[in-house]
């Protein structure tokens, strides 16, 4: 056997196919599409102090706009530096209307093209926005800078991650949050033929042999709706976040309430917290409502809260316990802090109640907590030492302030 | 008691001495040292006298000295030499230099590199500097990868990883790749094989995607000592190396004494089991309180040895934490525990197979046992390496099997002692090996039209196949990857197959829980459904195996006996290389053959006796293997000569003694090579003694067997006639119940008469 009939034997043959002609590249390919204003409703009105709400991204101040990038990639595999951005797709809002340009390349010379045109265009921006770009587009066409030995700092952009922003609202309600789904439940708007993204790149393989650009007619549109998706997607949060009291779902609204928190807006994540009470995240909400008071030092306005669960029974064992620190340490009252722990303490030991380790933990610490109580109402003392505070215990630290202590760790 | 006491009594003890066919004594050795040298930043040296390191070892100095110079250097040296220094002197002094400069630290399991950054660290705290050294392997947490690949002055990590996590994705290790000085690559005398031509080709990728990034980094090598480990560096990188390989460390005292088990059958040629002869030398080491290692060759075994050395010292409760198992296949914390206890001396025994024979420092043992011969002459040292660091006296038990190589070594201890260790071969041009790293190379990196990948030869060829298969894209002179795979994650580097089985415990139902894992090729063999597997001591009853999902389902059991299956091996030929007439009649070939493996049925085996209790059927899918083999095929007027068993008993002594020979004249592992015998083979039609690669693609062994195809038969010839049985036993041409009462004679017949 010669060397290329045992390679042959060695990997196997199978697909083997016939190749096009070459063309001679001298540009990539350039389409541009654009759509109607009435497609975006209040896309112009997009102000950066709503974008601070929604993410904790630096967004220059004024904001245009205008000067906001959509980008959404085609490629040719799921990443590595073997995989290859074949269509890059750019949209952003004009005076009268959206615009998409598009840059394909015909084949991989025409590459170095391409980014020249992506470069051009992210100049041009203030903002960008993807979809999930922080992990997969903009490494994958950093990369491709790299490898093509040209800059890469025009994509050090402000960057807005749709995914990332959209999970933070629609997570707890939908689970997974991919575009499509997200156009169908959230916009209302499901696609209607749309190439599934796993065909793409054996379509654009496909093209390489062929160069038949009907095979990629499909890409091109699926990748030019996706780019306006964003926009209108962006928009339509961005409404959401001015106005809660539209949202329909509680988990929403609590959600809504969470993210609000992370980019640092107590005020409007409270007015969320109010809002979801009503429905299935009461407990949740009542309980990140008073644990938000309770944060700010407004320790009253908080015990009002837990009140109000003790009397709508939610929320569990914790507003007892949170209403027994409260009357420890805030209002120096031990009587009332003993007979909430002791309320606390009947509660956690209901039979009915599956015996887990998070529930023992929480008897222990009331247990220990009632021990100390019991001390320090013998010892009728009012005045205590830091070293038997909550804050001081070592052994049984309180779990709901771990929890807390992790959730703040979680937003740094 | 300590370990010169017991030597002692040991000596005065008739009984055992009678079976001692050699009691060697290896004299301590002083150390060699030399100042620090001037290309050693100066920084180093206060951090070094901190640590009452005030001169260094002279290959230590060496390997410092060639490294200025811009050379590749390979050390070789024995367990505890201090040749992390040899590799550590060098990167710290380069980046004390240039803080801009990067190393990557290879070693091949994970456990290592844990270990040898463990002391990296402290070098670095004790200078007060600011050398980044992270490990970057499967269990770096996402959120700290970043770090690594950004600002990583050494990166540790290991072949799989960077052939799967770093090269395939180097743009993001742009700083690493601009600014690599030194690759590190520690046990090099791993590297055989299958996964030496791996690591070979993986080398290739990283200098290709270095290039681009217009670095050209130094290799530091270091490996145990093997025969040829200038050689195997040499074939690993490319390029020639610096070898130094004068050990200025010192040694203590170590008495290596070879025990053959006495002959308990003298007309069937049958001795005393290794395993129960090795049970009472642990348990008397144990007793003795003298921390002991022992080494057993099959997994097996170490989980029956365990077990027993176990229920020497188990408490009222049960409990036996003094002794514990050690393998392939525990899980990772499991194995850092042992680890730690040998290191504080909470362990006092531990079992293990080859896998604690590399550098994992388990501090310093006083004694080892070898419970059967390794296999090569560099594992067995090694492997005695465990027991005695640099001062005091250790001891080292050799106990022969029945064996055939084992009766060797046991009778012939010079080999052991004497003889230059194997060589290793690896072969980078593996046609299956180089296509799939080519393939990831062309993934990394588009390749151009008269491009070079190393010095691997046909270049041009693969890219034609890979443009013909559409896999890759060529435009303008210029290969692109274009096909949806990840190359990378279609190859693991240390066996053919990719995916390994979990072994899951359903004892309670409530509480799955993993409990190990096991590469495709052994699974059928010691998971098949009613096997019983044992883990650390454990036994448990496989209940099922998910051949496709590749997960085996065990329960705790507690039963008398072990399992044992029995392997069926069936052979197809593919194509032929070479053939010519050999001796007179017959004829040797060199070719390409497909191996099928097939596990069809089980031996049930009694604990303590070791007899068997019955046989079970295994139902599993066949598992292929290509390879190269050569073989020598006799004439059919020979075949006609001997009537009814003669020839296949002739046959059978044959591949028996081959089965000797070819490890120590390949100079492989015994498992390395495969010997079959085949009275009217499907290969060639007639009676046919084949020799092969047993791993896929071969590495070489079979085109080296057919250069010595005289030699073998001759030294085959010669073992039979010097063995002074007279029909045959296992250390020549077999027992006698096996080959039956003519077989050692015809097979002295037919070996002459190839001869002729």
């Amino acid at each position: 056997m010669n060397l290329m009939d045992r390679i042959r034997a060695v990997g196997g043959t199978g697909n083997s196919r016939p190749s096009a002609p070459r063309e001679v590249s001298t540009d990539c390919r350039h389409f541009a599409v654009y759509r109607e204003a009435g497609e975006f409703p209040g896309a112009w009105d997009l102000t950066a102090e709503t974008l601070r709400m929604m993410s904790s991204r630096e967004i220059p101040e004024p904001l245009d706009p205008r000067k906001i990038l959509y980008l959404d990639t085609e490629t040719t595999g799921l990443g590595g530096s073997g995989t290859v951005a074949f269509l890059v797709g750019m949209g952003y809002l004009t005076d009268n209307g959206f615009e998409v340009h598009q840059f394909l390349m015909r084949d991989y010379p025409e590459e170095p093209f391409l980014l020249k045109h992506v470069a051009a265009g992210l100049e041009k921006f203030d903002v960008l926005c993807t979809f999930n770009g922080t992990t997969f587009d903009v490494p994958l066409l950093e990369s491709r800078f790299l490898m093509n030995r040209m800059d890469r700092g025009c994509l050090n952009l402000p960057h807005l991650d749709l995914l990332h922003m959209c999970r933070r609202l629609w997570k707890l309600r939908l689970g997974r949050c991919n575009l499509g789904r997200l156009e169908e439940v959230i916009l209302g708007k499901p696609r209607v033929d749309d190439l599934p993204g796993s065909e793409v790149p054996q379509r654009y393989f496909t093209y390489l042999k062929t160069k038949r650009m009907e095979l990629l007619e499909d890409i091109l549109k699926h990748n030019a709706q996706d780019i306006a998706s964003l926009c209108v997607l962006l928009n339509h949060m961005a409404d959401l976040y001015l106005h809660p009291e539209k949202i329909r779902f509680s988990e929403d609204v609590y959600s809504m309430g969470r993210a609000l928190e992370k980019t640092d807006h107590p005020e409007q994540a409270r007015h969320c917290y109010r809002l979801a009470r009503r429905g299935r995240m009461g407990s949740a909400a009542g309980t990140a409502l008073a644990m938000s008071y309770r944060r700010s030092g407004e320790k009253d306005a908080a015990a009002e809260i837990w009140r109000e669960m003790v009397r709508e029974r939610k929320g569990g064992a914790v507003p007892y316990i949170e209403l027994a620190k409260y009357e420890e340490h805030t209002r120096r009252n031990i009587a009332a802090a003993l007979e909430w722990t002791e309320k606390a303490l009947m509660l956690v030991s209901e039979p009915a109640l599956r015996e887990d380790a998070a529930v023992q933990e929480t008897k222990n610490g009331l247990q220990y907590r009632r021990q100390r109580l019991l001390r320090k109402k013998a010892e009728g003392a009012v005045i205590h030492g830091d070293s038997d505070s909550d804050e001081g215990q070592q052994g049984h630290e309180d779990p709901e302030k771990r929890r807390e202590r992790a959730g703040s760790a979680e937003a740094l | 008691m300590n370990v010169t006491q017991l030597a002692e009594q040991l000596r005065r003890d008739h009984m055992f001495m009678k079976d001692v066919t050699r009691w060697e004594v290896l004299p301590a050795r002083e150390a060699r040292t030399a100042p620090f040298p001037a290309c050693m930043d100066g920084r180093l040296k206060p951090a070094l006298e901190a640590r009452g390191i005030h001169e260094l070892y002279i290959h230590q100095v060496k390997s410092l000295e060639a490294t200025a110079r811009g050379e590749d250097v390979t050390v070789v040296t024995p367990t505890a030499s201090g040749k992390t220094m040899c590799y550590n002197l060098p990167v710290l002094s380069a980046i004390l230099e240039n803080e801009d400069a990067r190393a990557l630290y290879l070693f091949p399991t994970k456990a290592l590199s844990a270990d040898q950054v463990s002391e990296l660290y402290d070098m670095i705290e004790e200078m007060g500097v600011d050398i980044k050294t992270y490990t970057y392997d499967g269990d770096t947490p996402a959120a700290a990868r970043k770090a690594v690949r950004q600002a990583g002055h050494i990166v540790v990590t290991n072949p799989d990883m960077l052939h799967s996590g770093i090269l395939p994705h180097h743009t993001k290790w742009v700083k690493l790749f601009e600014n690599l000085k030194y690759v590190v690559i520690d046990e090099i005398h791993t590297y055989r094989g299958v996964f030496g031509s791996n690591l070979a080709n993986v080398l290739r990728r990283l200098l290709r995607l270095c290039e681009f990034y217009g670095s050209h980094p130094q290799f530091i090598l270091c490996s145990a000592t093997i025969a040829n480990p200038g050689e195997l560096a040499e074939t690993l990188i490319g390029r020639p190396v610096t070898l130094i390989d004068e050990n200025g460390a010192p040694m203590g005292e170590k008495h290596f004494v070879f025990y053959n088990p006495p002959v308990v059958n003298r007309q069937l040629g049958i001795r005393q089991g290794s395993i129960p002869i090795t049970r009472s030398i642990s348990g008397m080491l144990l007793k003795n309180g003298i921390q002991a290692i022992t080494f057993a060759r099959s997994r097996l075994t170490v989980e029956v040895l365990t077990k027993y050395l176990k229920d020497l010292v188990r408490d009222p409760l049960g409990n036996a934490g003094r002794v514990r198992g050690y393998r392939g296949g525990y899980l990772p914390g499991e194995r850092r525990e042992i680890e730690r206890g040998l290191r504080a001396g909470q362990v006092d025994a531990v079992v293990s197979t080859n896998a604690l024979e590399l550098g994992i420092d388990i501090g310093a043992l006083d004694a080892c046992v070898l419970c059967g011969y390794p296999g090569t002459i560099a594992s067995a040292w090694q492997q005695a390496g465990r027991a005695g660091r640099r001062q005091g006296t250790s001891i080292v038990f050799f106990i022969a099997s029945s064996a055939a190589i084992d009766q060797y070594i046991v009778n012939h201890p010079d080999y052991l002692l004497h003889k230059s260790p194997e060589n290793a071969l690896l072969n980078p041009d593996n046609l299956y090996i180089l296509l799939s790293h080519f393939k990831c190379a062309a993934f990394e990196l588009p390749f151009a039209r008269g491009d070079a990948f190393g010095n691997a030869p046909g270049t041009e060829e693969l890219l034609a196949y890979l443009s013909e298969q559409g896999i890759l894209h060529e435009a303008e002179g210029k290969y692109h990857w274009s096909a949806e795979d990840f190359p990378a994650s279609e190859i693991s580097l240390r066996s053919a197959a990719s995916e390994n089985f979990i072994i899951i415990d359903i004892t309670d139902p409530a509480r799955h829980r993993v409990v190990g894992e096991m590469d495709r090729f052994t699974a059928p063999m010691l998971l098949h459904e009613n096997a019983i597997y044992m883990h650390e001591g454990r036994q448990f009853q496989v209940e099922k195996l998910d051949f496709d999902a590749c997960k085996a389902y065990i329960r705790s059991v507690d039963v008398g006996y072990y399992t044992d299956a029995d392997l069926n091996i069936s052979l197809s030929l593919l194509d032929v290389e070479k053939e010519e007439p050999f001796a007179r009649t017959a004829v040797a070939a060199l070719g390409e053959i497909k191996v099928t493996a097939l596990v069809t049925m089980f031996k049930k085996i009694r604990f303590d006796t070791h007899e068997t209790l019955g046989f079970g059927h295994v139902r599993l899918p066949e598992t292929d293997m290509h390879t190269t083999a050569m073989w020598w095929t006799l004439p059919d007027s020979l075949a006609e000569r001997m009537a009814g068993d003669r020839l296949k008993n002739g046959m059978m002594g044959i591949a028996n003694l081959l089965r000797i020979v070819c490890p120590l004249y390949l100079m492989c592992a015994p498992q390395d090579v495969a010997v079959v015998y085949q009275v009217r083979s499907p290969i060639t039609d007639k009676p046919t003694i084949l020799i092969y690669d047993n791993t896929p693609g071969g590495i070489g062994l079979s085109h080296k067997a057919f250069s010595m195809k005289e030699l073998l038969l001759e030294k085959a010839l010669q073992v039979a006639e010097d063995c002074g049985c007279e029909y045959g036993c296992p250390s020549c041409v077999g027992p006698v119940g096996e080959i039956g009462e003519d077989g050692k004679r015809t097979a002295i017949r037919l070996l002459k008469e190839l001869l002729k």
